[in-house]
């Protein structure tokens, strides 16, 4: 049922945020347009666009070098935080966190 | 001789008429009678007709001209079909998210359910990992200590034995300002002074000759840099006036003044800052405070003036009572404010520093009515919300951290920098940076826990507060004959340099080694956590 799927989606969005360090999340789709985020709008757009285009980026680099190959899970380590992409035909879940050291 | 040209005259009457005229003075045998040797005598007019000049007749010729006539013609158009066309532009649609599909449901909770696993997975291994403890990566070269890039002054006034006592960046980051005047005198001044400035962008820059120079009729004690527009800026005089110049136009800088009216200053202003105005916030006022107790809004009218368009006043009366102050002395005293620092989180809260040693919390919005003498044109307002627990000596400087709320420094004449948190009186610690006077104390714009102080023992000094918070981490001389260092100012566009002044009539711009240029990692959680702690 859609109320039930449109419900399992929120709770899981909500679990993945409330774990510990998470900044925001978000899910974008194949074309890199976000819907569904828990960032404010302009950093949401920023995010979303510029790791669409890393992650096709990735995706087919790890195909070239072996076709048999894909790209599974991306991460991006920076000295603020930690940011985790996991790819699909046709979304992106992009997870920041802001790990402890 | 005269000619008179007649016409038709033939030449017989000419060549007797010559004759006459060469035997003239001798033999005038024509005379009835001989006159005397000296006796005058008058003659016949003697006209020498042209020879060779014919008769010149008048010759005339009658022509006219006449337009044709103009050929007109008549002719009626009318316009017999009329369509009506309308056009209108469109409103622009406001860019925004396009609204959730839901009917996107069952594919997204599939993929959602598919990754969730793994995701959480990985940021529990994140969470608990130690892979990166320790490890840095350096992208840009590494400088290893602070050096002196440049020292700039201007011989005049150095002559004159002026001190730096304000400098000011830019908003490009490029200039750097110094205002010349004196901090140690006592009386009413009237030397002139001078602001120059400096632009460490050119090639071929000479440090004894500024880009710009004015000339000012009294001592400059403050100087601020327009916060969008790179050749203004704004200066605070020994005799309370304030002015604005544009260093663009070189033939005359000034732009604006307040004059010498009764709204200006009585005592010299010690600061000066651009505040966005309320309502348009690509214009902005100015900001000025003085050892009068009041604490100015100019704006700028035509005609080069500068208007009063909201004031305020320090009473030691209207003291908010929350810290147990010295009494004051009978009457109404003025309260004179020596610093001021907004805060970069809320606009209408600024901090004053006082000539009593205690900082002020202060509001714009602040409506209770000041009790004051002072004539002003407009209402004086009292700003104080809160007062803090004193220095041992009069606040020269105040600054609030760009990185956190609650969070400023004040610098006095104690050598002591207190780190105050807004929320409550006593300090949340105080260091001891220096035997003599602390003249100026910044917050350093890209480290959250990294400040500096300008010493009256001729040091400027840097602080991690990550590393040590006992003493400076790096502590550059600035004099060599230990004569204090008035100022000093971080360079937000270029976060490397560092631009102090100081008692010889000196600028020096010091290049900060890396490590006071490159956030590391959390340090605003460490800031945080600073400003929490000692709250207990």
């Amino acid at each position: 049922m859609i109320g039930n799927d449109h419900a399992e989606v929120e709770e899981t969005l909500k679990r993945i945020q409330s774990h510990k360090g998470v900044i925001g999340t978000m899910v974008v789709n194949a074309e890199g347009i976000p819907i569904r985020t828990t960032l404010d709008n302009s950093t949401t757009v920023q995010y979303a666009g510029l790791l669409h285009q890393l992650t096709m980026k990735a995706k087919s680099t790890v195909r070239d070098i072996d076709p048999q190959n894909d790209l599974t899970f991306l991460r991006i380590r920076s000295k603020k935080h930690e940011i985790m992409v996991a790819p699909d035909k046709e979304y992106l879940l992009i997870v920041i966190q802001n790990p402890c050291e | 001789m005269a000619t008179s040209a007649q016409p038709g005259l033939l030449g017989l009457e000419g060549s007797a008429g010559g004759e006459a005229l060469a035997t003239n003075g001798t033999a005038s045998t024509a005379g009835p009678e001989r006159p005397g040797p000296l006796q005058d005598e008058t003659l016949g007019v003697a006209s020498v007709p042209s020879q060779w000049r014919g008769v010149q007749g008048i010759l005339g010729e009658t022509k006219s001209c006449q337009t044709a006539s103009i050929a007109t013609a008549e002719a009626s158009v009318q316009a017999r079909k009329h369509v009506d066309a309308e056009v209108q532009t469109e409103v622009p649609e406001p860019v925004s998210l396009p609204s959730v599909p839901r009917y996107n449901g069952p594919r997204l909770a599939a993929f959602l359910r598919k990754v969730e696993a793994m995701v959480t997975r990985e940021l529990n291994k994140n969470w608990q990992s130690h892979a990166f403890d320790g490890f840095e990566v350096n992208w840009a070269e590494q400088q290893q200590t602070v050096t002196c890039l440049h020292t700039l002054s201007y011989p005049p006034a150095q002559g004159q034995g002026l001190h730096v006592t304000g400098v000011s960046w830019n908003t490009t980051g490029s200039v750097v300002a110094c205002a010349y005047g004196r901090l140690d005198d006592g009386d009413w001044s009237t030397l002139k002074s001078f602001v120059c400035t400096w632009n460490l962008d050119r090639r071929g820059l000479n440090p004894q000759q500024p880009s710009a120079v004015v000339e000012v009729p009294s001592a400059v004690m403050c100087l601020a840099f327009h916060p969008t527009q790179p050749s203004h800026m704004a200066g605070g005089l020994y005799s309370g006036e304030v002015l604005v110049w544009d260093t663009s136009r070189p033939e005359d800088p000034l732009l604006w003044c307040t004059g010498l009216t009764d709204d200006t200053h009585t005592d010299p202003v010690y600061q000066v800052v651009w505040l966005p105005e309320p309502r348009h916030s690509h214009r902005f006022q100015l900001l000025s405070v003085a050892a009068d107790g009041k604490v100015l809004l100019w704006q700028g009218v035509g005609a080069g003036r500068l208007q009063l368009s909201a004031g305020f006043a320090l009473a030691a009366q209207q003291l908010p009572r929350n810290t147990k102050l010295k009494k004051p002395s009978r009457g109404e005293t003025e309260v004179g404010a020596t610093a001021v620092a907004f805060s970069s989180f809320d606009p209408s809260l600024f901090v004053l520093g006082t000539e009593g040693g205690f900082p002020l919390k202060c509001s714009l919005a602040a409506a209770e009515a000041a009790v004051t003498r002072m004539p002003s044109s407009v209402p004086l307002r009292a700003p104080a919300q809160f007062t803090f627990a004193p220095h041992g000596g009069p606040v020269y400087s105040v600054s609030c951290s760009p990185f956190h709320r609650n969070l400023f420094l004040s610098a006095g004449t104690d050598g002591h920098v207190h780190l105050y948190s807004m929320l409550q009186a006593q300090p949340l610690t105080s260091l001891q940076l220096s035997h003599k006077y602390l003249f100026a104390v910044r917050w350093s714009p890209v480290r959250p826990l990294v400040f500096a102080a300008a010493s009256g023992a001729g040091d400027v000094q840097l602080f991690d507060l990550q590393k040590s918070s006992q003493k400076p981490t790096v502590s550059v001389k600035q004099t060599e004959d230990e004569s204090p260092v008035y100022c000093l100012e971080f360079n937000c566009q270029q976060t490397h340099l560092l631009a102090a002044g100081d008692a010889k009539g000196t600028v020096k711009v010091w290049q900060l080694s890396s490590e006071f240029t490159e956030q590391g990692a959390r340090e605003t959680e460490r800031l945080d956590q600073l400003a929490s702690e000692v709250a207990s």
